[in-house]
């Protein structure tokens, strides 16, 4: 009996201690560290840190490609579809880059063989506020040259 | 005691009125959406619709683009005579886009589509110029 009151008043008396401990941490600092498995660990553990921190900006540059068609009617025209093709491409780019790509691939294989190997891409995204920098047309080939500055506080809306 | 500029007052507001109500009947809203698609970095299709709005549109003005006209209020071939500046603007107010690539056995295709969905724009006509405001 007056073991286990020991023992009970111990048990108490150490969850008491760590109640108190737990009250006393300071208060956690805004970057994350990351625990890496065992063995695998560096003497300095890696750090998190923040891509776009309050009060900075980030500036993203994309070169778009297209191509004319060949059912043109003069070079103006081509031109023009090749620019807009273009565009399209660096707007692809700038959602590849800010939100990221979905990526899907199927290999099928039989008798020990690929018979067909499929990798499907896809990106969603809603870009504004993106700028033309520079536009060159040569030998059929458009580049649109793009770039889009990014705050912390397109994110935080 | 009625007071010597009276009058004065009154006109005044008759003008600032007639100013006011002829200012809102130059200003009219559309609704216009954009959509186009490239295919394996060739554009395939472009679509520009245009239709004035039946019902008034709510919300707050965005950025404004002005467009030079002669004494025309036909907003479509206003936008079609400034086509490039348009679509930019368009682009600057946030477009869709949706992306789609397909690789099969080291073959590649792939289909782009940018898309405004339908908006509501508010065009002021003056003079010389198409004051086109969109609406958010």
């Amino acid at each position: 009996m007056k073991y286990s009151l020991l023992l009970s008043a111990l048990l108490s008396s150490a969850a008491f201690s760590a109640t108190v401990q737990t009250v006393q941490r300071p208060p956690q600092a805004s970057t994350i560290q990351v625990v890496c498995p065992t063995g695998t660990c560096t003497s300095k553990p890696a750090i998190h840190k923040d891509v776009l921190p309050i009060n900075s900006s980030l500036r993203i540059d994309v070169i778009g490609q297209g191509v004319a068609p060949t059912n043109t009617s003069s070079p103006a025209q081509a031109y023009a579809l090749a620019k807009r093709a273009a565009t399209a491409d660096a707007y692809r780019l700038i959602a590849e880059k800010v939100k990221g790509v979905r990526i899907e691939g199927d290999d099928l294989i039989k008798n020990m063989m690929v018979q067909r190997s499929t990798v499907r891409t896809t990106v969603k995204a809603m870009v504004r506020n993106a700028n033309v920098v520079e536009t060159t047309f040569k030998d059929g080939l458009c580049e649109v040259e793009m770039e889009i500055v990014l705050s912390h506080a397109d994110f935080a809306r | 005691m009625r007071s010597r500029d009276g009058n004065r007052t009154l006109s005044c507001r008759f003008c600032t009125l007639v100013l006011l109500s002829s200012l809102a009947l130059n200003a009219s809203e559309y609704l216009i959406s954009y959509r186009y698609v490239v295919k394996n970095a060739i554009l395939y299709n472009e679509t520009l619709q245009i239709s004035k709005a039946m019902q008034k549109c709510i919300g707050i003005p965005q950025t404004s683009l002005l467009l030079q006209q002669k004494n025309s209020k036909d907003i479509q071939k206003i936008i079609y005579n400034h086509m490039n500046e348009f679509i930019t603007y368009i682009q600057k107010i946030g477009i869709n886009v949706e992306h789609k690539e397909k690789n099969t056995n080291y073959q590649n295709s792939s289909t782009t589509i940018l898309t405004m969905h339908t908006r509501c724009f508010k065009v002021d006509f003056n003079d010389n110029f198409a004051k086109i405001t969109a609406l958010k």
